[in-house]
């Protein structure tokens, strides 16, 4: 030792004093790789000037200067945290990597967020407005200027507006991307124009969830489970993919067990301590076999059902003739699933009984720390697949695995709902081309029946916009897509809002292009943890010339060719709808505090920062910011963590007044409801005097509850049996549409609704780093059915559904359930020979095949597929694609099933496969729209129809769910409704 | 202490931007650059608790495993390389910090169990050969390690059991024919009790006067083992007193831990001064040039 002896404690208080004083200026003390924290970012003090070496300069060390501006992914939905390098030298982004600000993603990202510089660079991305030349989906085009669009397109839906043809106008989105905004620009214009994807989505997994908590998706909390119980392939695709991964991969560290349901061998398959492949839907019986062991064992949380299930109302609805005692519920309700022994539900999963009783007895390990989820997977393949999210969460209800840590939280508590400037008042009507009444209960519009309800002439279209949505390639049907979208008379002007070509947009008449992830403003928040959290979508170049000093008004002027946004552009578009105010529209495009001025969206987005993000305006104070620089420097925001179990929070005395309590402790208010910046979900309809559902009544204390009719969780749905379908009350099984019992001779399931880990539906497929990872999509076939069919991996294959077939190459592979095949719906992109995509001259695209698109009556081909290989192009790379193999094209032989519960299409297919015929081409689709219509028919002959069955002469129960509510008298039934067809 | 570890655990990761900001407020004379990084850490002195508790010698295995196993035991997810320095003085850092407050409580406990079985079983006699072979930032930044850990054990005491680590580790045993098992265990610190570096090895063959084979530490002392057996079994021997070095000072704070490491380099030094008999040891002749071996 040294004689020079430190005062060790001086020297701790030098150091302390140092690191406040540096993070009092927002900088960052400890810098650099932290290996207990896993911070491997740039300090965000030197985000404005940034020093790498160029790595195409090695061996030589050249500096490069760069500007870090944050983003957010645009790629899935999971809206993880991205940073722009942007060359300080050529104002390029020159790449992206995580943002450590991202509370959700922390900083990590999949695959799909860096090559977001992919698609910027994209060579065949679409830079100018294009107007076609010649028939709509002729494939020729001429670049028109943005106010010819803007003028054309507002005096159109002026006209409409005028009309009163507000039906006519409909926005038919993909992925939202965003909190909000677009519903508030339709409800300004008064329409019911918003058509979403999620019945080809999450409607299933939706209904399940939404019918026992009133929310209608889980946020679970991984990280902290004992026992993570997923059915899906969540831990490589799937919804807040990464986030979740990420946290569920936290969960095993701490020694969580995985359980993974799947047909497949999927990636996440390989990480579970339990795989289960059940034969397709029959995972419904399989939690009713694990919900039947712990109810037989005791194991369930007594306690929480006691207090939290409705098990009241349904003894009183059910037996009455029975005391309403807890004790008698529990005499019934350990009779009620006794049938689902684990033979029962190997017989019907052909997974054996002994592995299931294993899982059972993992599951009731697993106490209140139980995290589950559902999402796509059984509840999006199977009719009735919605019982397969409602079963799961069974088994989170029995545990009492709802809202405590490493459980299952409703996600509307984990998501932050900010106030916003433009408040206009919901639609006042009600548009049957979404909802209509054969589906009162459906999680969301039928959109992928829409060119069936043109068909029967339910209604026209004068002016459809298409926004991260592309029918005809990710619907089934695509055909019938193809015959609506050409149809003048059904859709009167088509204008497709995307980034880049796709299938749906060939049929336009208008293609706008709009901003990648680094090229667009949005909010975003998600339930990702038990957290709340908000994200900024920034155009970074807008954002780098702002911090330089510059002044951009539009963000046009720093975007590519003449992209847009779409926020600038509803602003825009909303003036010249109404340019002197008269129709009441304009006053909402205004800024906050400058009226009769156009609102920016600096106004827009500075005014939800600054009053719509609890602890958003402090934060940014503390920094010397305003709440938007704030946003703008840092991407993202944590409101909170650690949200907790909303329903048993104590009602206070503020809220109660004029209290009226009905006889199964739902406890009304006319105190008016508390200002809460999470979701509370639709509310549950006012007792008849119109006071307000404030809690409910728990052992004689008033708690919040569940946003359910009850306030508690619907074991029992009165609302199902009030809707005509009283025997699916409880939670129960379905055999699904491909159950052994379903299916012909020769059928077999075959399995479309997985992802490619890499890939996102279309929007993916011009990033080419991702295209060069996974390009294909084979037939998953067992070796033992490919024997029996003498097929070996390669071997073309011919796929029959009930209204067309598809050609594809086999992959024989032990990693499926045998008598089951399946194939991934992300590829087989084309074009139409002849389709130019504005350019001048037709000719190889990124990932794409030339096709011809055979029509004769109502028989639909896609054949005579160009090969795929390497091209030239702006993009050097493209000269070396070393595949050429690009996949196939499967959706257009699927005919719609829409399940006449939840409404989703029910993904799974009965298919005949055998060998390829000699005049079998690898890439041919074939299909028949006739039969397409007759198989319509007979899916919607199941539903139960609003005008039959409304208890309450509404068109659907005004506490579930619905994209942009319209005003109540709008939910009232018609008093003339039209013969819905194929009513039974 | 916690924002003193904090910053001193700093050290142990490559020297970037903000490492002149922390020798300043550390009163380090000078920042160490990436180049004195890589000689001490890289080549020499590989800062993972595993390459000195473990059976082996080496990063990973049982002793790393032990590590990972207390992070879990706190209910932590263990981090990637759990055993690495930075990683055990930040987490102890943490616990501290937490502990403070509750000293008796359970994170008090965590941190005492960390310093105990995972900091103080290695890192007094680590950092005594920082400061023996590094320059100017990483020796002082050693002896002021040194001394932040010694005023921890003085302040917690030396429980009455050795930790795991020490007990668990293999007994020392070099009569073997086994060339290689010979090596590995004068490699391996928690059998040999002494802790041998690249830089020790260069040293060897500079006073034996021996050929230097380049190449990683088991080669080079193969290669001088091959070229005078009694001779650099002897100056082995000699080595070994950098561990009653190193734990002079720590004798009153650690007695048994001390004593573990110091028996153990002192059976090592009398099992290799036998051997250097048993091989003919004759007096080193100094004079002798250094046998020069072509590199291949």
């Amino acid at each position: 030792m040294s004689s020079h002896e430190p005062d060790l404690e001086a020297l701790n208080a030098r150091v302390s004093a140092a690191r406040a004083e540096t993070e009092a200026r927002g900088e960052t003390f400890y810098q650099g790789p932290s290996r207990v924290h896993l911070a491997m970012f740039p300090p965000k003090e030197r985000w404005d000037d940034w020093v790498e070496y160029d790595s195409r300069a090695w061996p030589r060390k050249v500096e490069k200067r760069f500007m870090l501006v944050p983003t957010t992914c645009f790629n899935c939905e999971a809206a993880c945290g991205l940073l722009a390098y942007v060359d300080r030298d050529s104002l390029q982004v020159r790449k992206f990597e995580g943002n450590p600000e991202a509370p959700g993603s922390r900083g990590r990202n999949c695959a799909k967020g860096p090559a977001t510089i992919n698609q910027v660079t994209d060579p065949d991305r679409i830079l100018h407005p294009l107007k076609r030349a010649g028939e709509r989906g002729g494939g020729r085009w001429e670049r028109v200027s943005w106010d010819e669009v803007l003028d054309d397109l507002a005096a159109r839906l002026r006209k409409a507006l005028v009309e009163e043809r507000r039906d006519e106008i409909t926005y038919h989105v993909g992925r939202p991307g965003e909190l909000g905004f677009t519903e508030d620009v339709l409800a300004a214009w008064g329409v019911d124009g918003h058509n979403s994807h999620t019945n080809v989505c999450s409607s299933g997994a939706r209904a399940g969830f939404q019918f026992w908590c009133g929310q209608d998706r889980p946020s679970p909390d991984h990280a902290n489970a004992e026992v993570i119980l997923l059915i899906s392939s969540h831990l490589e695709a799937g919804h807040y993919f990464n986030p979740h991964a990420q946290r569920i991969m936290e969960g095993k560290e701490k020694g969580a067990k995985l359980i993974v349901m799947d047909v497949r061998l999927s990636n996440t398959a390989t990480h579970a301590t339990h795989w289960l492949a059940p034969w397709p839907g029959s995972e419904a019986a399989i939690c009713l076999a694990i919900a039947n062991h712990l109810i037989a064992t005791g194991a369930y949380n007594r306690e929480f059902v006691r207090r939290w299930w409705n098990w009241e109302e349904y003894l009183r609805a059910e037996h009455p003739e029975r005391e309403p005692s807890f004790e008698v519920f529990e005499e019934v309700l350990a009779t009620l699933y006794a049938e689902y022994t684990f033979d029962f539900a190997a017989a019907e999963s052909g997974v054996d009984a002994d592995t299931l009783a294993a899982v059972a007895e993992t599951v009731a390990g697993a106490g209140t720390r139980l995290s589950t989820h559902n999402w796509r997977s059984a509840a999006a393949g199977n009719e009735g697949g919605w019982q397969v999210a409602r079963t799961l969460f069974l088994l989170n209800a029995l545990l009492g695995a709802v809202a405590v840590p490493g459980g299952f939280y409703p996600n509307g508590w984990n998501l932050l709902s900010p106030k916003t400037p433009v408040n206009p008042d919901p639609p006042a009507v009600w548009n049957e081309l979404h909802l209509p009444l054969e589906y009162p209960l459906a999680m969301y519009e039928l959109s992928f029946l829409l060119p069936h309800l043109l068909a029967e002439g339910r209604g026209r279209i004068d002016t459809y916009f298409t926004r991260v949505y592309n029918p005809v390639w990710t619907n089934p049907d695509g055909f019938s897509w193809i015959e609506a979208l050409t149809d003048e008379e059904k859709v009167g002007c088509h204008v497709a809002l995307t980034p880049t070509w796709n299938e749906t947009a060939y049929f336009a008449d208008y293609v706008l292009p709009m901003g990648h992830a680094s090229e667009r403003h949005d909010i975003v928040s998600y339930e990702q943890y038990d957290g709340q959290w908000i994200g900024f979508r920034q155009p970074v170049l807008r954002a780098a010339r702002e911090r330089l000093g510059e002044t951009v008004t539009d963000t046009r002027q720093t975007n590519p060719g003449e992209v847009w946004e779409e926020n600038e552009f509803w602003i825009e578009l909303s003036w010249r709808i109404d340019p002197d105010g008269a129709l009441g529209i304009r006053r909402h495009f205004e800024a906050p505090d400058r009226p009769g001025e156009k609102m920016t969206v600096d106004d827009y987005y500075g005014w939800v920062f600054a009053h719509g993000v609890p602890g958003l305006p402090e934060a940014a104070a503390a920094e010397g910011l305003s709440p938007l620089a704030y946003m703008r420097r840092y991407g993202g925001f944590e409101v909170t963590k650690g949200v907790g179990e909303i329903h048993e929070e104590v009602v206070g005395d503020a809220e109660l007044e004029d209290v009226a309590v009905s006889d199964l402790g739902r406890v009304y208010s006319r105190a008016p409801k508390p200002d809460v910046s999470y979701s509370t979900g639709a509310a549950p309809d006012p007792d008849d005097q119109g006071r307000r559902a404030a809690g409910v009544e728990i052992d004689g204390v008033v708690r919040r509850g569940f946003p359910t009719p009850s306030g508690k969780l619907e074991f029992y749905s009165s609302t199902l049996v009030d809707w005509g379908w009283a025997e699916y009350a409880l939670p129960t099984y379905i055999r699904s549409h491909v159950h052994p019992d379903h299916l012909e001779e020769g059928e077999v399931p075959l399995i479309s609704t997985f992802r490619l880990p890499v890939q996102i539906h279309t929007r993916s497929s011009n990033a080419k780093w991702l295209d060069e990872l996974a390009h294909t999509n084979p037939l998953w076939i067992h070796p033992s059915h490919a024997r029996r069919l003498d097929l070996a991996t390669g071997d073309l294959v011919r796929v029959e559904t009930h209204a067309g077939h598809y050609v594809v190459k086999a992959w024989v592979t032990e990693g499926i359930r045998p008598g089951v095949v399946a194939c991934s719906h992300h590829m087989g992109r084309w074009k139409p020979h002849g389709e130019t995509q504005g350019q001048r001259e037709t000719g190889p695209r990124m990932q794409t095949s030339d096709v011809t698109l055979e029509h004769d009556a109502n028989r639909w081909g896609l054949t005579g597929r160009s090969e795929h290989g390497a091209f030239r192009s702006a993009d050097a790379d493209t000269t070396r694609i070393w595949w050429s193999d690009i996949g196939v094209h499967q959706n257009m032989t699927f005919p719609v099933h829409p399940d006449p519960i939840s409404g989703q299409h029910c993904w799974h297919q009965a298919v005949r496969i055998r060998k390829a015929e000699p005049t079998d081409a690898y890439g041919d689709v074939v299909a028949d729209t006739e039969k397409m219509r007759a198989i319509y028919r007979e899916w919607l002959a199941k539903t139960r129809s609003a005008d039959l069955v409304s208890p309450s002469g509404e068109r659907r129960p005004h506490w579930l769910k619905r994209p942009l509510r319209p005003q109540r008298q709008a939910w009232t039934l018609p008093t003339d409704p039209r013969e819905p067809s194929g009513r039974p | 202490m916690t924002e003193l570890l904090r910053a001193l655990a700093a050290f142990a990761e490559e020297p970037g931007t903000g490492h002149e900001q922390l020798a300043r407020s550390l009163q380090l004379p000078g920042t160490p650059d990436a180049a004195a990084f890589t000689e001490v850490f890289v080549f020499n002195l590989y800062p993972y608790a595993s390459v000195y508790l473990g059976a082996e010698g080496q990063l990973g295995g049982e002793a790393r495993d032990r590590v990972a196993g207390f992070f879990r035991a706190v209910g932590a997810v263990p981090p990637p390389e759990p055993d690495h320095l930075a990683t055990l003085l930040v987490a102890y850092a943490q616990l501290g910090t937490d502990a403070d407050a509750d000293e008796a409580g359970p994170r008090g406990h965590a941190a005492r169990t960390l310093l105990h079985e995972h900091l103080l079983p290695w890192l007094p006699l680590y950092l005594a050969r920082i400061t023996e072979l590094a320059s100017a930032p990483y020796a002082e930044w050693g002896l002021l390690l040194g001394r932040v850990l010694l005023s921890e054990a003085c302040r917690f005491g030396e429980p009455p059991r050795l930790p795991l680590h020490l007990r668990a580790a293999p007994p020392p045993d070099l009569r073997t024919d086994d060339l290689d098992g010979f090596v590995d265990t004068l490699l391996a610190p928690a059998r040999s009790g002494m802790v041998l570096t690249g830089s020790d090895l260069v040293r060897a063959a500079r006073d034996l006067r021996l050929g230097l084979r380049i190449g990683e530490r088991r080669f080079v002392l193969r290669a001088l083992l091959s070229q005078q057996p009694p001779a650099t079994l002897e100056w082995l021997a000699a080595h070994t007193v950098t561990t009653s070095r190193a734990w002079c000072s720590w004798a009153a704070a650690l007695p048994g831990t001390a004593a573990w490491w110091t028996g153990r380099a002192e059976h090592t030094n009398v099992q290799l001064r036998e051997l250097a008999k048993e091989a003919g040891a004759q007096p080193h002749d100094h004079t002798r040039e250094p046998i020069v071996v072509p590199r291949p």
